[in-house]
């Protein structure tokens, strides 16, 4: 369901926490985007294959977490000149750090191969390939001295259902990430 | 049975929550405590040079809410089903989003401006995360705990949590049957009312 955001209002009340994204199942109501998305990943194969592999799929998603905790509210800020001026200070100062950190799992976790966990994928490999979109848009060079972090994108975008689903989604017009 | 050891500082703070799993759970583990000025020797071994981290058999797990959710399955509190354990993880992401706004300010060092921040926090922003965690209490949980019939980890976090609140306002909870409730019924269990008779005195 994909509400415009003039309808949003009308709907707002019929969400928990008047918020979205709320993932409907069983006649429950789900809100909090990660907490639905690691339900669905549990459901379908996509969190790691044992509590530990879990863990460490959770390791990364608290740090993409942190990330977009600093991202989102510049992203999402109304005012022109106040958000150029919050990036500009943002990609220098703020992001290395968290891409860096992204780098450290991938050592202590990937086991050698092209996936972030246990060299299968994982709903974290989708999260990190969902927010460098984002940046990528902003500044192409983010990922410059992290190729394999690269590899990543690339192994995320071959996947078949993955790179059918990428072609026919609806071209992105949201103001919030 | 795994060796556990937490790393943290010798303080609540995000520590606490995985403190309280195993105390709910009567489960041993190492409390490794580093006093800030030992702290800057020790960062470098932390995977993501912070704290704190759970070491379970040699391996070294970072990020609170994980480490959190880890123990939590381990012992049994994280939910029965997919589903009430989703119920916890809204339930905690939801106290996250909370300590998002309240953490920055706890930490400025500008006296005067850290009062100002939270009580504007306390006026503005507050209300709603108190509003929105009675919500999913009354969606999900049976009228004592956060979610179905017994204790989670969620339960422990608000309890940690709302220690914080009502430190800064006494009264900060009078408005919230509910999210009363859960604290008591925390209060209650055997384990965790022992625990908290007998944890450190800390600043934090």
């Amino acid at each position: 369901m994909r509400y415009e955001r003039n309808e949003w209002p009308s709907y707002k009340s019929e969400m928990p926490l008047g918020q979205i994204p709320v993932l409907k199942v069983d006649g429950v109501k789900l809100p909090q985007s990660m907490a639905i998305a690691r339900f669905l990943a549990k459901r379908f194969g996509l969190w790691g294959k044992d509590d530990l592999q879990q863990a460490n799929v959770d390791t990364v998603v608290d740090t993409i977490v942190n990330l977009m905790n600093k991202f989102s509210p510049i992203y999402a800020e109304q005012d022109e000149s106040k958000k150029k001026a919050e990036m500009a200070k943002f990609f220098p100062n703020e992001l290395p750090k968290h891409v860096r950190n992204l780098d450290t799992l991938v050592k202590l976790y990937s086991d050698g191969g092209l996936f972030f966990v246990g060299n299968h994928l994982t709903c974290c490999d989708l999260e990190v390939y969902n927010i460098l979109e984002y940046l990528l848009q902003i500044d192409e060079n983010v990922l410059y001295s992290y190729s394999w972090l690269h590899k990543n994108r690339e192994e995320v975008e071959k996947q078949p259902k993955i790179a059918s689903y990428l072609k026919n989604r609806p071209a992105r017009r949201s103001t919030t990430c | 049975m795994p060796n556990y050891k937490l790393y943290y500082f010798d303080g609540r703070g995000r520590g606490e929550f995985s403190r309280l799993i195993f105390a709910a759970a009567d489960q041993q583990f190492e409390d490794v405590r580093y006093p800030q000025t030992e702290w800057p020797s020790h960062k470098q071994e932390m995977p993501l040079g912070q704290m704190p981290v759970l070491e379970v058999d040699g391996i070294k797990i970072p990020q609170s809410f994980t480490i959190a959710r880890f123990l939590a399955k381990q012992f049994n509190l994280a939910g029965k089903d997919n589903l009430e354990q989703a119920k916890a993880d809204a339930t905690v992401d939801t106290i996250a989003d909370l300590m998002a706004k309240l953490s920055p300010l706890m930490y400025d060092k500008d006296e005067v401006r850290k009062q100002q921040g939270i009580k504007k926090f306390q006026e503005e922003e507050l209300p709603k995360h108190l509003q929105n965690l009675e919500k999913l209490a009354k969606l999900y949980g049976n009228g004592a705990f956060f979610v179905g019939g017994s204790l989670t980890w969620a339960d422990l976090v608000f309890y940690e949590i709302s220690n914080s609140l009502l430190k800064l306002d006494p009264n900060v909870l009078k408005d919230y049957q509910q999210l009363l409730k859960t604290r008591q019924e925390v209060e209650k269990h055997p384990k965790v009312s022992a625990y908290l008779k007998s944890r450190p005195e800390s600043q934090f």
